[in-house]
């Protein structure tokens, strides 16, 4: 191959490749970095909840405007169960406290050992007396459901829940394996808080997933308890699987028909838990958006500065080429001239480029808790910038092949 | 001269159409990009309330159990308990002070036809309106005797107010909620500080979006048992019920407090920890740590108002301007290699390098303010877009005049750095050699 020509060539006029190759090089560092940021918020927002068959489930608050009774609020409750439960197209109906992704609920610290200062791990925390996985369609991995003898009822104004906690809970799989990694969890105690006042409950079931209420990407995000207790709280819920197709339709029927069935006016809200799951990861999916936008921009300047300065070259050397095909040279060597030139100014500009992506991510690993940059998306930005050197070096290298040999006869 | 050089540039403008479309596009995009993350992060990271935000203070007393604390940790949460601010209120610590907590409650509307009105407000001390500046449409905050006898007294956004009385001035009318009359006595006009800095810690749509529709009297709201609507962290035993709950050492009021001059703040810590220790005593504040305080702009940076994939966009999109600038500096050799016989005629004729470099650098400029026009246009258009994304963005996606003037100077300056090596190279022309080859 003619390398080397070519490589005399190029240093002869630095200016114009080293720009290009200063343009790969920071694009690169940029598309690396940017493609790998929108990997990772692209694989949070498709995590799992735990929950089957997502478009199926809507849940709904009630709330009488005065403040009612423990024993009104827990009668109300059993009565909107039965209206939802009712309604044809109702697969299953529980009550819950709070909901995956919904951005609202409760944490509570579990510990091991009575002495132990410190929590083993911050739990999310579903209160729960219904059937709940079945109306989430969560999957039980290990022991058993609540049975009707589990359920504990606690009045929040006169029980003091750490002695009246009960003794079974059911924990999701990744805090079994934290909490027990090796052994089965079932069987197991857990404590309720730290210290010598802390309720001990038997660990009964293990579900595969059910992710917290907040669904952080940190390993805690998908350590949750399901807990038996029957509450007056204001944050109870009611959570409805429906047939597929139903939904929305159900939804709108509920409402009518909790009112109904109310004898005093309520505050009624219904949310999706698709809606949920989009509000969750809304700021995630404008990033990934904005640096997608970026990237495709990055690319078109790019390409656009290589096809302008081969243009240029091209206009330069005009007579040069005349000369090589006047001397012999077939169109095929004028195109591999160009595409080859262009190829070592994009790798030197690729090589530049890899330095700098990793001390872009050293940057925003230092300073914007960022995580260290897998090599393989170095790999994705470097062929991309190459196949973009090629494809925008092709046209113009295209029209230099066409060049007649008879300019070379021609005064410039 | 420059003014004709200016003109000169204008005109060359026309010259190489499509190169200098390019150049000004490139420029565009780069600037666009940006300014409208820049934005962003400018009004996210303003300062809602400029004339007095070094003045305003939230204290933290760290009051969770020793049990288990690292020295030097964080504390657990980042508001206050019930007895502190009580204690801070009664003790009339500071020039102003004022507990914030959120209250959600059901307003039955006085026309019945109209459905009942869900609110989401504040419970606050009197002071709360004047620390913070609040705006009236109609009639003025509660007095110091209301606090005191927990009036049932409200305070309506001009929001809420319409919508629940139409444009007429409310003052005086009562509306029931939770079971009980309360009177209207004012209605803040629009009033939306960015962040939404009183309450940071909320539970009614984030630090950004969302408005507080009510306020009422901490004192009524904590009569009326009406329990927080946000945040509550519980470290300790709890006894159960709502006096329970107030008695405890759970988290769940934020607290502020205005001094008179910013050198008061000194005094305002000895007093805070005067006050802790002196509270030792009773056995609480056992993780021993000395009281913090924090201004407006360091409590909005203490709770990470602005998250770190906002600063991610604002660095990319500046990496991206960079590429844009090496992108015209290509394109500006390009555009001033062919004008080597009109630099050596010029020369020939006298003018100095001094000369050349200027007529070339204010061509440059000229390409650059063209772009910054373009940019800001498009920059507009790219932030009608992102504040499609969320209600958040939607509240900060907004240019103004300081970024408007920034979007064009950041375009000139591009240019102009990126017009030095070329314009530099057209200095460099030989006037002889020019002419001779013509």
């Amino acid at each position: 191959m003619e390398i080397r020509p070519i490589l005399s060539a190029l240093l002869r006029s630095k200016t114009a490749p080293v720009l290009i190759a200063l343009q790969v090089a920071i694009s690169l560092a940029i598309l690396a970095n940017a493609l790998y940021v929108v990997s990772l918020r692209e694989a949070a927002a498709a995590r799992p909840s735990g929950i089957d068959n997502e478009a199926n489930i809507f849940y709904m608050s009630t709330r009488p405007l005065q403040k009612h009774t423990h024993s009104d609020t827990l009668a109300q409750q059993q009565r909107d169960v039965e209206v939802l439960s009712a309604l044809p197209g109702v697969a299953s109906v529980s009550i819950t406290n709070q909901m995956p992704m919904s951005r609202s609920g409760s944490t509570s610290g579990w510990a091991l050992d009575r002495k132990q200062t410190r929590s083993s791990a911050d739990v999310s925390m579903y209160y729960s007396a219904g059937p709940l996985i079945r109306t989430l369609g969560l999957k039980l991995v290990d022991g058993r459901d609540f049975n009707a003898g589990d359920i504990v009822e606690i009045d929040d104004e006169l029980d003091d829940v750490g002695k009246k906690f009960g003794n079974s809970v059911i924990i999701t799989k990744p805090l079994a394996d934290f909490l027990f990694p090796g052994v089965s969890a079932v069987g197991k105690s857990m404590l309720y808080g730290t210290g010598d006042d802390a309720a001990e409950v038997k660990v009964i079931g293990v579900v595969e997933r059910l992710q917290s209420s907040g669904a952080s990407t940190r390993p805690g995000g998908e350590y949750s308890a399901i807990i038996p207790h029957r509450t007056s709280s204001p944050f109870s819920r009611i959570v409805v699987r429906t047939e597929p197709g139903q939904r929305d339709r159900l939804m709108a029927d509920a409402e009518t028909a909790l009112r109904k069935a109310s004898p005093v006016p309520l505050i009624v809200r219904g949310r999706t838990t698709e809606n949920d799951r989009i509000e969750r990861y809304r700021s995630e999916r404008a990033l990934v958006w904005m640096l997608l936008s970026v990237c495709a921009l990055l690319l078109l300047v790019t390409g656009s500065g290589i096809v302008g300065m081969a243009t240029l070259r091209v206009a330069q050397r005009k007579k040069l080429i005349g000369v090589r095909r006047a001397l012999g040279a077939r169109k095929l060597d004028i195109l591999r001239y160009f595409i080859v030139e262009n190829f070592l100014i994009t790798s030197g500009g690729v090589v530049a480029g890899l330095l700098l992506a990793v001390g872009l991510n050293q940057l925003l690993v230092s300073q914007l808790e960022m995580t260290k940059l897998p090599l393989a998306y170095l790999a994705y930005g470097a062929g991309a910038l190459w196949v973009l050197g090629f494809l925008a070096v092709y046209g113009p290298a295209w029209r230099a092949a066409g060049i007649s040999p008879a300019i070379a006869t021609r005064s410039a | 001269m420059f003014h004709y050089y200016f003109l000169l540039g204008v005109r060359n403008l026309r010259r190489n159409p499509v190169l200098t479309a390019l150049m000004v596009l490139t420029l565009a995009i780069g600037v666009a990009a940006s300014v409208s993350t820049l934005t962003i992060l400018h009004v996210m990271s303003g300062d809602p309330i400029p004339q007095k935000s070094q003045r305003l203070l939230v204290p933290l007393l760290d009051n969770g159990p020793a049990r288990g604390y690292v020295a030097g940790a964080k504390p657990t949460d980042n508001q206050m308990s019930y007895r502190d601010a009580i204690n801070l209120t009664l003790a009339k610590t500071g020039e102003h002070r004022t507990p914030v907590y959120g209250m959600a409650a059901a307003i039955e509307a006085p026309r019945p036809d109209l459905p009942v009105e869900e609110v989401n407000g504040l419970a606050v001390g009197n002071e709360y309106f004047a620390m913070f500046e609040t705006p009236f449409l109609y009639g003025s905050a509660w007095g110091e005797a209301e606090d005191r006898n927990g009036a049932k007294v409200a305070i309506l956004s001009r929001t809420k107010s319409e919508k629940i009385f139409g444009k007429e001035n409310p003052v005086g009318r009562r509306v029931r909620m939770a079971s009980q009359e309360f009177q209207i006595i004012g209605v803040l006009d629009n009033w939306n500080p960015l962040p939404r800095y009183t309450h940071l810690i909320n539970g009614n749509g984030g630090s950004l979006s969302g408005q507080d529709e009510i306020f009422i009297p901490f004192s009524a709201a904590i009569n009326l048992q009406l329990g927080p609507n946000g945040n509550v962290t519980c470290l300790a035993e709890t006894n159960p019920g709502f006096q329970g709950f107030l008695d405890s050492e759970c988290t769940w009021v934020q607290y502020w407090i205005e001094t008179k001059s910013i050198s008061d703040r000194a005094a305002l810590k000895d007093n805070l920890d005067a006050y802790m220790s002196e509270q030792r005593k009773l056995g609480r504040f056992q993780r021993q740590q000395p009281a913090q305080l924090f201004n407006v702009m360091e409590w909005m940076n203490y709770l990470a108002v602005v998250s770190n994939d906002t600063r991610l966009s604002v660095w990319l999109s500046f990496g991206f301007l960079l590429l844009c600038l090496v992108n015209t500096v290509g394109l500006l050799l390009a555009k001033f290699s062919v004008r080597a016989p009109e630099v050596g005629v010029r020369r020939a004729l006298g003018a100095t390098q001094g000369d050349i470099f200027r007529q070339f650098l204010t061509e440059a400029g000229v390409i650059g303010l063209a772009g910054g026009l373009a940019g800001l246009l498009l920059a507009l258009g790219s932030l009608a877009l992102i504040a499609q994304q969320s209600k958040d963005l939607s509240v900060v996606a907004h240019m103004d005049w300081p970024m408007l003037a920034l979007t064009v100077l950041l375009a000139l300056a591009a240019s102009l750095l990126a017009g030095l090596l070329p314009t530099w190279r057209a200095c460099q022309v030989t006037p002889a050699i020019q002419l001779k080859s013509q």
